[in-house]
């Protein structure tokens, strides 16, 4: 099966300077003389939200919201609140037994519902439970995902903006409201001293809501909410199914590895090439805030918006060798990020990036987090995850992107 | 952390990506050197810097700093 595919230039940037290699994406995401570029049409989603805004006020907000990230908060994340997740959904998956026995499952289903729950604990709404409630949400954030690029939609932009902005409604009514008045609540028991801070949620809108700023208008958590629901499930829903695949490969190439599949080392080296190969968003962009020249004699104008194509430059073979375009999960990335740029660069670097990839260890007596692509692929292979030969699974038709539409698999063990 | 209560502050040059983050939270410890990364400008800190280097760390865009 064809798991590794070129990019195909989507026709947003057709007419925009685009870069394609590792030195010129890197030179423009750390250099000061850019600003994001992305997300200029979709503001009524994303506006001034973290990864929209810039320079002092970009370092204020990530200032903020950098305590969701700390060491002992991406643990308890992952032991209480990850790991909790992704046995329940994998459980859920046992009612769809059938006569002979087998439990059958879309991968892509599964992930989305996994991720549909962790991002949401991860910002703060409540009540995606059930799977109704689950399907709900989902469908929610993937409305609002199409409402913050709509800038690339093929459909007329203020028909599309006005569509989701009429959807959003739904969602602001059975799940923003109810947790933010949640909060809003715990918070102030918190201030009158009838709670502790610990016993405080640790999620995005509880932090805002915990440091509200007056110069913020009253919807942006709202905005910033949905920036974290989009930016961190759709990113790893796009990612664990290509992991999965890549594996089966690797494993029916190299069987004397298949008693790996347990090993936290070598999945996570996998998923760091899984992520390198697939990019959820095929480029980036930036505006330049004066005449730049590149160190390749590019000449950018004050003003000009310009493309990084993070899928070629993460397979460029002068920093990932010979055989960049393949998976390798014993590659030596001594030089440079294992996952390239899928985590962008930068000021704008992922925030989520350690709940992702785990945080490798930050002192020298700790072991760090595993992060969500590991806990997924071992509680997989702890059910037994296999493909169905007859049923391989298949590229979505939806988009030209690369992304997987079905992904059959029979989880025997559960 | 090493045996003396300090702290072994490192910076990892091949993730920095040179925003002076870390700079702007804990200009005793960190400068943005010659090659625009950072670099740690105080061997050895000692416990009275634990919340600077934490936060300093986690604010780090790329997670360069380890400690
Ligand atoms: C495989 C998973 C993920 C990938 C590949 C990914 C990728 C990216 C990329 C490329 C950017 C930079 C965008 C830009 O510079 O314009 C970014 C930013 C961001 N990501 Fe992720 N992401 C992932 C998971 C997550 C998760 C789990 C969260 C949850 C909190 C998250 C939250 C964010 C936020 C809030 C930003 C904006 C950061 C800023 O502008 O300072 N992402 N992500
Ligand atoms: S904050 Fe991180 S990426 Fe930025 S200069 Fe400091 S170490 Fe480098």
């Amino acid at each position: 099966m064809e798991t590794i595919r070129d990019l195909i230039p989507p026709p947003h940037i057709e007419g925009i300077k685009h870069f394609v290699d590792f030195a010129s994406v890197d030179e423009i995401l750390r250099s000061k003389n850019f600003r994001q570029g992305s997300h200029q049409e979709s503001q009524p989603f994303f506006g001034d939200s973290l990864l929209t805004i810039d320079q002092d006020a970009h370092f204020e907000r990530r200032r903020l919201q950098a305590p969701l990230f700390r060491k002992e908060a991406l643990e308890y994340y992952e032991h209480k609140e990850l790991l909790p997740l992704i046995e329940s959904a994998l459980q859920e998956c046992k009612e769809t037994r059938n006569e002979s026995g087998e439990v059958r499952a879309d991968l892509c289903a599964l992930v989305r519902t996994m991720l549909a729950r962790i991002s949401a604990v991860t910002t703060g709404i409540d009540g995606v439970d059930s799977q109704e409630r689950t399907d709900a949400f989902r469908t929610y954030i993937e409305q609002l995902g199409t409402g913050a690029t709509v800038e690339w939609s093929t459909e007329d932009h203020s028909t599309v903006i006005s569509r989701i902005l009429k959807i959003r409604e739904g969602f602001v009514d059975e799940f923003y409201n109810p947790s933010v008045a949640r909060r809003l609540d715990l918070i102030n028991k918190f201030r009158s001293g009838d709670l502790s801070e610990d016993d405080l949620p640790r999620d995005l809108l509880t932090l805002m809501y915990l440091h509200w700023n007056d110069d913020w208008d009253d919807e942006l958590p709202l905005r910033e909410a949905t920036l974290y629901l989009v930016a961190s499930s759709q990113t790893t829903t796009h990612a664990i199914p290509h992991l999965m695949i890549h594996l089966h490969e690797w494993f029916e190439e190299h069987p004397e590895d298949y008693e790996k599949r347990f090993d936290r080392e070598f999945l996570k080296r996998a998923g760091h090439e899984a992520i390198r190969l697939h990019l959820p968003s095929p480029a980036l962009l930036r505006i330049a805030l004066k005449d730049v020249t590149l160190s390749n004699g590019v000449e950018i104008s004050e003003g000009e918006r310009v493309a990084c194509l993070f899928t070629p430059a993460n397979r460029d073979e002068k920093v990932f060798g010979a055989d960049a375009r393949k998976f390798n999960p014993y590659r030596d990335t001594a030089n440079a990020k294992p996952w390239g740029f899928a985590f962008g660069g930068g000021e704008h670097t992922c925030i989520g990036r350690t709940l992702v990839t785990g945080l490798s260890a930050r002192t020298d007596n700790d072991d760090g987090t595993d992060g969500t692509l590991v806990n997924i692929a071992h509680a997989l292979f702890r059910a037994g995850i296999q493909l169905d030969p007859n049923d391989l699974p298949t590229y979505t038709e939806l988009s030209h992107h690369d992304a997987y539409g079905r992904f059959p698999i029979i989880l025997k063990d559960l | 952390m090493k045996k003396n209560n300090t702290f072994n502050l490192k910076v990892d040059v091949e993730i920095c990506q040179g925003t002076a983050y870390c700079v702007r939270v804990a200009p005793k410890l960190f400068k943005v050197g010659q090659n625009s990364t950072a670099e740690v400008t105080k061997a050895d800190p000692g416990q009275e810097f634990e919340e600077l280097i934490i936060e300093a760390a986690t604010l780090c865009p790329t997670r360069a700093i380890t400690y």
